[in-house]
C-alpha cells in the first residue's frame, strides 16, 4: 500500500494506492495521527486506487473516522467502489462513514 | 424519518449447533496449515483458487475467507505455529462451503458478540449514526490495534447460507449461496 498526500486549498487529499489489509493498514491510521499533530484539520481520503479491504482496513477506516469527529475536523471518504463499497456495506457502516462520488464532490462539501 | 426496519426484520445469529448439516465433510476437499500470521492471505489463496471464477466477485469470497482463516490463526491459534488450521472446502457456481478448525480454547465471547450485534442493529434500525459509534468494533480484553473488531457483522451478511459454530466454539462452519444466472433457451 502506498500514501501520498497532496494539498488542495485547505483540503489535505490522501491518495491511498493498492490494498488496505491486515498487514498494511495501520499505516493510513499512523498518517493521519501524525497529520493530526502537524494541525491538520480537513481530510479526504481518496480510494479510487483502492480494490481490496478487509476488516483491518474497516477498522483504521473507523479508528480515523471516529478520531477526527470526536476532535470535531472533517473527514471525507470518497471514490470507493467495487469490493471496498461492498465491504462497507455488508458492515452497514455506509451511512456511518461520510461518503462523496469524487474528489470535486469532497471538496464542495468541506465549504458547505 | 421512520425506523428502518429491514435491520430487524432479518437479524442474524451466530449459532451454536454442532449438528448443522454445514458440518458434513463429506466431498469436501482438504488443507492444512501452520498458524502463521504473515500467510493468512497466502494460503487463502490456495483454498479460492478451487473455486470457479463467477463465483469470486471482485475478491469478496477471498476477503471472507481470509477473515475467518485470520480469525483461527490469530484468536483461536495465539499464532502459534505449531498450531494447525484445518479447513474442509467446496466450491461450484451455486454455492461455497468452508469448515475452519483451530486447536484454540474456543469463541467464549459468543453470547456477548450476539448481545452486541442484536444492539447494532437496533441501533442501525433507527438510523443513529451518532449512537452507532459505540457499536461499529467489537472489542474483549485481547482486542489489539491492528484488531478491526467488524469481521463478524460482514461476516454473517456475507454467509447467507449460515454461519455455525461447533460445541467447543473452535471450529466454524459456513455456506453462501450464489443466485444461478437464467440462460436463455432457444
Amino acid at each position: 500500500m502506498e500514501l501520498k498526500i497532496r494539498k488542495s486549498g485547505d483540503n489535505y487529499i490522501i491518495d491511498v494506492n493498492g490494498e488496505m489489509d491486515l498487514y498494511n493498514s495501520y499505516k493510513l491510521k499512523e498518517l493521519v495521527m501524525k497529520m493530526l499533530e502537524k494541525k491538520v484539520e480537513r481530510f479526504i481520503i481518496n480510494l479510487e486506487n483502492v480494490d481490496y479491504i478487509d476488516s483491518s482496513g474497516i477498522g483504521a477506516l473507523i479508528y480515523i473516522c471516529s478520531t477526527i469527529k470526536k476532535m470535531n475536523f472533517k473527514l471525507i471518504i470518497t471514490n470507493i467502489h467495487g469490493s471496498v463499497k461492498k465491504v462497507i456495506e455488508l458492515t452497514k457502516l455506509m451511512g456511518y462513514f461520510p461518503i462523496t462520488n469524487s474528489i470535486e464532490e469532497a471538496i464542495q462539501q468541506m465549504e458547505d | 424519518m421512520a425506523n428502518d426496519t429491514t435491520y430487524l426484520s432479518e437479524i442474524h445469529e451466530i449459532r451454536v449447533d454442532e449438528n448443522s448439516p454445514l458440518f458434513d465433510k463429506t466431498g469436501l476437499l482438504y488443507k492444512e496449515f501452520p498458524s502463521d500470521y504473515r500467510q493468512i492471505r497466502y494460503f487463502t489463496l490456495l483454498i479460492v483458487q478451487s473455486a470457479p471464477l463467477e463465483i469470486k466477485e471482485i475478491n469478496l469470497l477471498e476477503q471472507q475467507i481470509s477473515e475467518v482463516i485470520k480469525n483461527a490463526v490469530k484468536h483461536g491459534n495465539q499464532c502459534k505455529p505449531e498450531k494447525k488450521v484445518r479447513v474442509w472446502y467446496s466450491f461450484d457456481s451455486s454455492h461455497a462451503q468452508l469448515i475452519v478448525q483451530d486447536e484454540g480454547e474456543g469463541f467464549k465471547d459468543l453470547e456477548k458478540w450476539n448481545e452486541f450485534n442484536r444492539k447494532r442493529l437496533e441501533i442501525l434500525s433507527k438510523q443513529d449514526y451518532e449512537g452507532l459509534a459505540d457499536y461499529v468494533s467489537f472489542r474483549t480484553q485481547k482486542s489489539d490495534d491492528n484488531d478491526g473488531g467488524n469481521a463478524l457483522f460482514a461476516a454473517l451478511e456475507y454467509w447467507n447460507g449460515g454461519f455455525v459454530y461447533n460445541n467447543k466454539r473452535n471450529a466454524v462452519a459456513m455456506l453462501k449461496k450464489f443466485p444461478q444466472k437464467k440462460h436463455a433457451i432457444g
